[in-house]
């Protein structure tokens, strides 16, 4: 009986962490998809994806599109005309800052 | 200053004597060097692009945004718009052929040296009225960039009798299979007055790999002409160029501005993932470069340019690349060789100005370049603005600095004020004034 409820209990601790887990996963750290676009993707969508001379604005876009974009530029296939210079720096990204870039990117916002 | 030195030690010895303290400033510690003190403040914001600007004494600035069209800013603040594009609104007037695709759109803006007696104003735009046959493929001549000449009223408030002048600079009019390879690649487009009052004009290569070295076609030379279009009788252009042609074998001319000293042109250009080139201008030279295949070594390239190869879809050496389609081939005898070439990197030079006046103490006399960063494979961004020192032959730099601004910005524009400050336009939508003093 004891057994049982201690198995119980992992199961259920395990579930919990799983979903808290996942949860970060899914959703994306904001602060860290900050950090990750300072890395390099400013030099051309601009700050706080803003979009700058011929790189569209990225800011202000639902997750799951940012999210779509770039695993297909990852995957290497074309979207628009300029999609090479995109795809080059979409190689790299891992699931996990692809998840945190998107969820900064859909409140960013350029002020001066 | 001859009798101050003399005196100088006098005076010292005497406020020793007396024991009174002597403050000397941060410029006295630089060794009697004059560096200017540098301070910049946002005129502008929230602009779409911003491009390019064009001053009156009295401080009116006209300038442009790459897809909306030309506004003029008052002497007292008020701005008002002038001719918009195609589908843009608040316009006083608009050209329905006017349109902006990628890099092109309404670009280079100048006003002519007499422009208080003529109020003559020209712009630089990418327009659809003279696409006429030629614009079906990406191999074609499509005559897509024109330059405007406006008058404008004297209440600042409209243009009129708009004369496009030069009618037939090629644009790009489809997507190729480059690595930047949208339509619209690589116009040029800046518009400065030379010496004599003559109209500059520069161009691109427009991702066409003949462009550069065809002396039938305007893409990829920068023109010298007059207010009506015509060319200036001294061109010297090799046998056969179109006469309105200054130099040739340019890639994408974004800057160029001409030296107080001797009034020499020096251009400022993007290098293609290598050599940002800053170059002394001879009449009728060759810029160098040539990104058509077959030549140079050179094997067939993917859509006839082989501006980015070889390997054009990742990063590699920068050398390499350089190698294999230079910016400034050494192949031409008629080669103007560069001045400076950014230590070999691409970060995209996008317009230059020569500093003048004498608040900009050790810098006056230097070329200011604006600088875009693109970051690219290992290349490091370095957006910035660069103070560069030009040896008289033009050949060379004799310094070198960063213009300290404390904040990093893509700039596209640059252009000295009758205040004796450089104005700066961003691709971030603002247009900084930066002034500098020596007191
Ligand atoms: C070298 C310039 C460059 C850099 C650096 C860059 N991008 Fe891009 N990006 C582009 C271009 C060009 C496009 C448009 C590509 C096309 O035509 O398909 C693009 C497109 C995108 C899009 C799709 C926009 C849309 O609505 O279709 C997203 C999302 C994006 N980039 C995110 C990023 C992120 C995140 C980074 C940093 C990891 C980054 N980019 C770095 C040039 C760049």
């Amino acid at each position: 009986m004891r057994h049982f409820s201690f198995l119980k209990f992992i199961y259920c601790f395990s579930i919990a962490f799983l979903i808290a887990f996942s949860k970060i996963a899914l959703g994306g750290d904001a602060e860290a998809g900050k950090i990750r676009y300072a890395q390099n993707c400013g030099n051309c969508h601009g700050p706080a994806g803003m979009g700058l001379a011929s790189y569209p604005k990225i800011s202000g876009k639902e997750i799951p599109y940012i999210i779509e974009r770039l695993k297909t530029y990852r995957s290497g296939k074309k979207i628009g005309s300029n999609s090479a210079l995109m795809i080059m720096m979409a190689k790299t990204l891992t699931d996990e800052e692809i998840a945190n870039l998107a969820e900064y990117l859909k409140d960013a916002k350029y002020e001066n | 200053m001859i009798k101050f030195c003399k005196v100088f030690p006098f005076i010292t010895s005497v406020c020793m004597l007396f024991g009174i303290v002597f403050h000397a400033n941060a410029a006295e510690h630089a060794g009697g060097m004059n560096v200017p003190s540098i301070k910049s403040d946002a005129v502008m914001t929230g602009l779409e692009n911003p491009w390019d600007m064009a001053f009156l004494p009295d401080g009116t600035m006209f300038f442009t945004e790459k897809c909306k069209g030309l506004s003029v800013r008052t002497s007292s603040g008020s701005v008002n718009k002038l001719y918009g594009m195609k589908d843009t609104k608040g316009y006083n007037a608009a050209g329905k052929d006017l349109f902006c695709d990628g890099q092109a759109g309404m670009l280079g803006v100048v006003a002519d040296r007499d422009f208080d007696k003529n109020r003559t104003l020209y712009v630089y735009s990418t327009s659809t009225k003279y696409h006429g046959s030629g614009c079906k493929t990406n191999f074609e001549k499509c005559d897509g960039n024109i330059v405007m000449r406006f008058k404008v009223s004297s209440d600042l408030k409209k243009v009129s009798d708009r004369t496009d002048i030069v009618k037939d600079i090629q644009y790009k009019p489809f997507e190729s299979n480059q690595p930047f390879g949208g339509p619209g690649a690589h116009n040029g487009g800046r518009l400065r007055i030379g010496p004599g009052g003559y109209l500059w004009v520069a161009g691109g290569d427009r991702h066409r790999g003949v462009c550069p070295q065809d002396g039938k076609l305007l893409c990829g030379k920068v023109l010298r002409i007059d207010g009506d279009g015509n060319a200036h009788p001294d061109n010297n252009p090799p046998a056969g160029f179109d006469a309105r042609i200054y130099t040739y074998g340019h890639r994408n001319v974004q800057g160029i501005d001409f030296r107080p000293s001797d009034g020499r042109a020096f251009t400022a250009e993007h290098g293609p993932w290598h050599n940002d080139e800053i170059t002394g201008l001879v009449n009728g030279g060759n810029a160098g470069w040539d990104p058509a295949e077959k030549r140079g070594g050179r094997s067939a390239c993917p859509d006839k340019y082989c501006g980015y190869e070889p390997n054009q879809m990742d990063g590699m050496d920068p050398a390499v690349r350089a190698a294999y389609t230079p910016m400034s081939d050494t192949r031409f005898d008629d080669l103007m060789p560069a001045a400076w070439n950014n230590n070999g990197f691409s970060q995209g030079t996008g317009s230059a100005a020569f500093l003048k006046g004498s608040n900009w103490g050790v810098y006056e006399g230097r070329l200011a370049v604006g600088i875009m960063g693109i970051a690219f494979g290992d290349t490091p961004a370095g957006s910035r603005i660069d103070l560069i020192g030009l040896s008289t032959d033009g050949l060379g730099i004799n310094g070198i600095v960063r213009m300290p601004l404390g904040f990093t910005k893509r700039f596209r524009g640059l252009v000295m004020g009758p205040d004796n400050a450089l104005y700066a336009s961003t691709d971030e939508g603002e247009i900084y004034k930066i002034s500098a003093s020596t007191k």
